[in-house]
């Protein structure tokens, strides 16, 4: 992947408060999840169940430690005829979506996301595989982006 | 363009819609009937038979305690049933104008559905065997999207084919007036596009109807000139050799186990031989779907019918192919056959078990044959002689293909090869990339390979390749997205 980040230009970065997003959605189920199986050991008395959620507990704190690198690598980059967005740190991955491919452009808000002020953008072409989601977008920025892309888009239309 | 078709008046379907369509339930319906008044009709002819209690079930007996009542409700129902028939068959009505293609339909639920035509994907006529006889056939017309399809079922065979003629010749409208500006000969449409003469005396027609049914199922396609100029000539006994070597395997293994049960285990039998039906049904199913296999090229796109009883004949618009999947299962080798499968911009590839066949468009063919059938779609396409193939450490994901596994461009199109033992060669053209995408993961990493994944329309095909060596997939990847930013129309 180095190939594609050494281009010489830079990233878009995501809202740093995406970070708390990230983290109030990964504790939410990972903290219900030890709470439950906490339940096990206590209930039956058998004390190596323990070990089950203290296996939950270790690695939500492995996630959580992770969160802000893979918010941090999460980035796009709008050029002149095409988007690229890339995610993951263990697991890269890199897409390239000409703007002329572009069906159509959501912008959805979370609870969660709603109560930073922010939203995330869908980029749907007509093959599902794409999959070009950019998340914790300030909700303004999410919306000039979006007018900026149908623009872009209807510039560069391409038939199906 | 204005032809019959497009005249922008409402028409209805075929007469005997509803009655083809309810025809299947009026027959179960007729069937339960007979089996459950068996013993009554044996019973009133040859005389109860002593010591037999001619009705046991519950039904029956009811029924000839109250069969006034019994008469009376049949009788409604068919009367509701009809009726209801005829008021949906009323309801449902189409139009074609220059622009659009619109469908009607409901009684209670009205709904109203409106396409474009240049958005048209492609183009089926589908005669199942009941509605042929009938001489009705369900047209399918595919557009971009999903759930995009407009079904007309049924409409009379003549007026399918000559919907179709119309349909297409619109959808393609703008290839055709580029053709004939080149000065290239331009063909007269197959089908025909203009309505058959009605004069005659009722009689006349009455047996001229009669003629015309027989000879449209006898040559069901109205096909002549297709099955003339097919490109593949389809041998029965090679589509079984095929169908029995691709399943052959499984084939044998269920064979095999029947055998050994039924020596052990004769009681067993009841259970085998429907499992036996049923596994030997579907390869049977597989090859008479696939009889009476042809494919040309016609002004309007490309034409591929197949089917032995129910019969499918399609047309895909040039340049609606999004992916094109050579494939060769291992037993296929010695042979040299290969099989044919496409990725295109319709619903159909949701509807299940149909749509799977729509996705072939070459069941199998000798090596020449799949050339030409790929230069239909992509007509200057060859091989390439070079692939950028994996690195020799990535031998240990790709044991023995590694070798063979990688990818080539030409102008227009990306190729990528996969598989030593099942062979795989996926072309894409560049101007129907809808993205691309790169991926590796800790363990490729430390492998220095990557994996590039060229997104298409969903479908059969799944245009991917792993195991590249990290600075070839991202040539490759920068390459691919140029270019598909090149060939964009």
């Amino acid at each position: 992947m180095t190939g594609i980040a050494a281009a010489g230009e830079t990233w878009q970065r995501v809202s740093p408060r995406y970070l708390w997003v990230d983290l109030i959605t990964v504790l939410i189920p990972g903290v219900v999840i030890t709470g439950g199986l906490v339940v096990a050991p206590i209930a039956s008395r058998i004390a190596w169940l323990w070990v089950l959620p203290a296996a939950s507990f270790v690695i939500l704190v492995l996630v959580l430690a992770f969160t802000p690198r893979r918010v941090r690598a999460i980035g796009y980059r709008l050029r002149e005829d095409d988007l690229i967005f890339r995610r993951g740190i263990m697991w890269h991955r890199v897409v390239a979506v000409p703007y002329g491919r572009m069906q159509l452009v959501d912008v959805n808000r979370g609870p969660i996301a709603r109560a930073f002020g922010l939203a995330e953008l869908k980029f749907v072409t007509a093959a599902v595989a794409t999959g070009v989601v950019i998340p914790g977008l300030p909700e303004a920025e999410a919306e000039s982006l979006r007018d900026r892309l149908v623009v872009l888009a209807e510039s560069r239309r391409a038939a199906l | 363009m204005t032809t019959s078709v497009a005249d922008g008046e409402w028409h209805r379907l075929y007469p005997a819609t509803p009655f083809l369509r309810g025809g299947i339930v009026v027959i179960a319906i007729l069937g339960y009937l007979i089996v459950q008044f068996r013993d009554v009709f044996i019973g009133i002819f040859i005389g109860t038979v002593a010591g037999r209690e001619p009705h046991e079930d519950p039904m029956t007996r009811w029924l000839l305690e109250h069969s006034a009542l019994a008469l009376l409700i049949v009788f409604g129902l068919l009367v509701a049933i009809i009726g209801f028939g005829w008021l949906s068959w009323r309801m449902h009505t189409y139009r074609v104008t220059d622009e659009l293609i619109e469908e009607r339909e409901g009684v209670i639920w009205r709904r109203h559905r409106r396409g474009r035509l240049d958005r048209v994907q492609g183009v089926d006529i589908v005669r199942p065997l009941f509605p042929r006889i009938f001489g009705a056939a369900r047209l399918e017309i595919s557009m971009a999207g999903s759930d995009g399809s407009i079904r007309l079922s049924y409409v009379a065979s003549a007026r399918a084919d000559e919907l179709r003629a119309g349909i297409l010749a619109a959808a393609s409208l703008r290839r055709r007036t580029e053709a004939q500006e080149d000065g290239a000969e331009s063909h007269p449409l197959p089908g025909p596009l203009h309505p058959p003469e009605d004069s005659g005396t009722r009689t006349s027609r009455l047996q001229g109807a009669i003629v015309a049914r027989a000879n449209e199922f006898l040559t069901p396609e109205l096909r002549e000139p297709v099955a003339a100029s097919s490109l593949v000539t389809m041998h029965p006994g090679r589509l079984v050799g095929a169908t029995a070597l691709r399943f052959g395997t499984a084939m044998l293994l269920v064979l095999a186990g029947a055998v050994l049960a039924t020596i052990y285990r004769p009681e067993l039998l009841f259970v085998i031989i429907p499992i036996l039906i049923g596994v030997y049904g579907f390869a049977a199913r597989e090859v008479l779907r696939s009889l009476q296999y042809s494919i040309a090229s016609t002004p309007d796109g490309i034409r591929i019918g197949y089917g032995l009883l129910s019969t499918t004949n399609e047309t895909l618009p040039p340049g609606r192919v999004h992916a094109i999947e050579l494939s060769q299962p291992l037993f296929w080798r010695p042979f040299g056959w290969w099989r044919v499968r496409i990725n295109r911009a319709s619903a159909s590839v949701r509807d299940g078990g149909a749509a799977q066949a729509n996705t072939t468009i070459l069941p199998v063919g000798t090596i020449e044959e799949t050339l030409r059938v790929v230069g239909l779609i992509l007509p200057d396409w060859t091989e390439p002689a070079d692939f950028t193939v994996s690195p020799r450490r990535a031998r240990w994901v790709r044991w023995f293909s590694w070798r063979r596994n990688g990818f080539a461009f030409d102008d227009r199109t990306v190729v990528l090869r996969r598989g030593r033992f099942w062979r795989t060669l996926t072309l894409v053209p560049l101007a129907r990339v809808q993205s691309v995408g790169i991926e590796d993961g800790p363990l490729t990493r430390a492998m220095r390979l990557a994996r590039v994944d060229v997104h298409t329309v969903v479908g059969v095909v799944r245009a991917r390749v792993g195991a590249l060596d990290a600075q070839d997939a991202v040539g490759m990847w920068r390459d691919i997205e140029t270019r598909a930013l090149g060939a964009m129309t």
